[in-house]
């Protein structure tokens, strides 16, 4: 047996927790945060290139996921849900921290010394504001939305993630000192881009 | 190692109570921290808990308006080591993750036990047990990486393998083939006291812990997995309960807990890693040897007795945190296929136990099967982590 039978239970149909059809957007974005940590763990233990190369997919994954989050899932939230308003403007403040943070360290060379202290600070803020997030918002996203709605959510995350570039051209993420024009906005512009044109195609 | 708590003098009752900053305890970072320093955080809370609510038991049978202000006053004391323990623990952590980190503290906290248990009928009890506790390690780590996309070697490194053991489906056992024979207070070595009270304590909380996080999950098959454990975990306090002499009068057992508590600070604080946590270790330990001083009082009071007459002349080799996995390899291998009739052990499913499994299974098989299934559909794999080879039981390997 893989799966309640329909209409066994009626609070939430098990399809939620598979990658199936029916996946929704809390599930997907739970699981992202778990990605999100596994890539932390995997900066911390390397080394030299394998650091730099771990860090940038780190960026990238951070820079399209928030952007997924900020494009797709907080302006629902902050529709359907009862204080949404307040819970949304709590984590678009976390968020703005965390992405000073890490604006900060996309300029650092990895093997700086002060690059890994800096990277735990990272870390620990964006751990908290993602624990925030399921607590604070998830949980009324999925009290508040229809199945579908969810699932459609989760559609448009998807669709915004897979078309944001997320290799940019190989040597541009490790120029140090391409600051503020470089690679960490720039892959936050195409992801916002391509959530809104995910969003425009869905509706 | 010579530590006769008896002996010491900790700090005075009046000088016990914490202000707020004092408790306000630094949490432990999850993603840096040694997974045993966490193990003896959740090991002392349930600990203090049994502390607290053994007192308040006492004290609802006391007549004696005096000793009810006495265990007030040191039960007040304990609930703030409480406080200050668990909240050791990090709010970012996901209840999941605390959860994994239960079942490695049932895991190697029963194991250790087992192993250093010297009268053959409890160890058999601890072996029983811990073959359970695995297997909802597994469950459990499976849940995980489904919901979180996190491996439990995350929280548990290396020190303690992820596999199957016992199915916990076959965990559910008629409710009276739960009780065992308790040890004999007058004869049995103090040590076996200790452990009874160490790993019931520990039981309870985790029965506790599930049944207050399940219902916070809204994936239908983690509410329905912490049911299903939650309600194994009942057993098990049932299982480690009745090893417990009941002829032990109240003064008695409340000098048993007192002196426990000062072994487990005792030995926590020899093998601690982490200096905050340390010191919290050092601290509770020399509160506990005024808590204990007072029960012992209290015994000679109102029982007549020497609490020497019912304890160990000194501290027993120190509680350690270490990996067992052999053993626990050896036990899967040995004792996979027992259940319970009675107060003994056996191997064949017998009537009463049937009896009980189709009545469980009766509208649809048991959660702890799902959340493997959809694990499997999922990932085309199971989660374990079989650091020491194959699985010892050959149906039990991985299929895929």
């Amino acid at each position: 047996m893989t799966q309640t039978e329909p209409g066994q239970n009626p609070v939430r149909d098990s399809g939620r927790t598979s990658a199936g059809a029916q996946e929704d957007v809390v599930a997907l974005l739970m699981r992202q945060h778990g990605d999100i940590r596994n890539l932390f763990d995997e900066v911390e233990q390397a080394e030299g290139d394998a650091r730099r190369e771990a860090f940038g997919r780190l960026v990238r994954l951070l820079a399209v996921h928030e952007t997924a989050e900020e494009e797709i899932v907080h302006p629902y939230a902050r529709r359907a849900t009862a204080g949404g308003e307040g819970v949304v403007a709590d984590r678009l403040e976390e968020e703005r921290q965390a992405k000073e943070m890490l604006a900060r360290l996309d300029g650092m060379d990895t093997d700086d010394p002060a690059f890994l202290p800096q990277l735990l600070e990272l870390r620990t803020a964006v751990m908290e504001h993602a624990r925030a997030e399921e607590r604070y918002e998830f949980t009324h996203l999925r009290r508040a939305a229809e199945p579908g709605k969810l699932a459609a959510l989760a559609k448009a995350v998807r669709a915004a993630e897979t078309t944001a570039p997320t290799h940019p051209h190989p040597g541009v993420e490790s120029a140090a000192a391409n600051l503020a024009a470089g690679p960490l906005a720039a892959v936050m512009d195409r992801a916002r881009d391509a959530a809104r044109r995910a969003m425009k195609s869905g509706s | 190692m010579t530590f006769n708590p008896l002996q010491q003098r900790g700090i005075p009752l009046d000088r016990q109570v914490r202000n707020w900053r004092e408790l306000a305890v630094t949490p432990i970072d999850p993603d840096h921290i040694d997974p045993y320093t966490r193990c003896r955080i959740i090991t002392m809370n349930g600990i203090e808990v049994e502390a607290v609510m053994f007192s308040h038991h006492m004290a609802r049978h006391c007549p004696d308006a005096e000793v009810k202000r006495q265990l007030a006053e040191v039960r007040y004391t304990e609930a703030q080591q409480q406080k200050a323990v668990n909240w050791l623990l990090p709010g970012v952590s996901s209840v999941l993750e605390t959860t994994i980190a239960y079942e490695q503290v049932a895991v190697d906290l029963t194991a250790w036990v087992a192993r250093m248990e010297p009268d053959p009928y409890l160890k058999q009890a601890y072996q029983f047990g811990v073959l359970e506790d695995f297997d909802h390690l597994y469950r459990y780590a499976n849940l995980y990486e489904m919901i979180e996309h996190r491996k439990a070697e995350a929280i548990v490194d290396q020190l303690t393998e992820v596999m199957p053991g016992r199915p916990t489906k076959a965990h559910h056992r008629h409710p009276a083939d739960n009780v065992r024979d308790p040890y004999d207070r007058s004869r049995t070595d103090p040590l076996s006291k200790l452990h009874a009270l160490t790993i019931m304590s520990a039981e309870q909380q985790t029965m506790n812990f599930y049944m207050n996080v399940g219902p916070t999950y809204m994936e239908p098959i983690a509410r329905e997995l912490y049911q299903e454990i939650g309600l194994i975990e009942e057993e098990h306090v049932t299982h480690y309960e009745s090893l417990v002499d009941p002829g032990e009068t109240w003064w008695e057992q409340l000098v048993n807990h007192e002196y426990n508590e000062c072994y487990l600070y005792h030995s926590f604080m020899e093998q601690e890693s982490d200096p905050k946590v340390k010191a919290i270790w050092e601290l509770h330990l020399n509160m506990e040897l005024e808590h204990l001083r007072i029960a012992c009082d209290l015994m000679r009071r109102h029982d007549g007795r020497e609490p020497e007459e019912i304890l160990a002349p000194e501290l027993p080799n120190v509680l350690t945190f270490e990996p067992n996995k052999e053993y626990i390899r050896t036990l899967i291998a040995e004792q996979l296929d027992l259940t319970t009739l009675g107060a003994g052990y056996v191997r064949e499913a017998h009537e009463r136990f049937e009896a009980m499994q189709q009545r469980l299974n009766s509208d649809g098989g048991p959660p702890s099967e799902r959340v493997i299934a959809q694990h499997q559909e999922l990932f085309n794999r199971e989660y374990r982590i079989e650091s020491e080879g194959a699985h010892p039981v050959p149906e039990l390997r991985e299929q895929y």
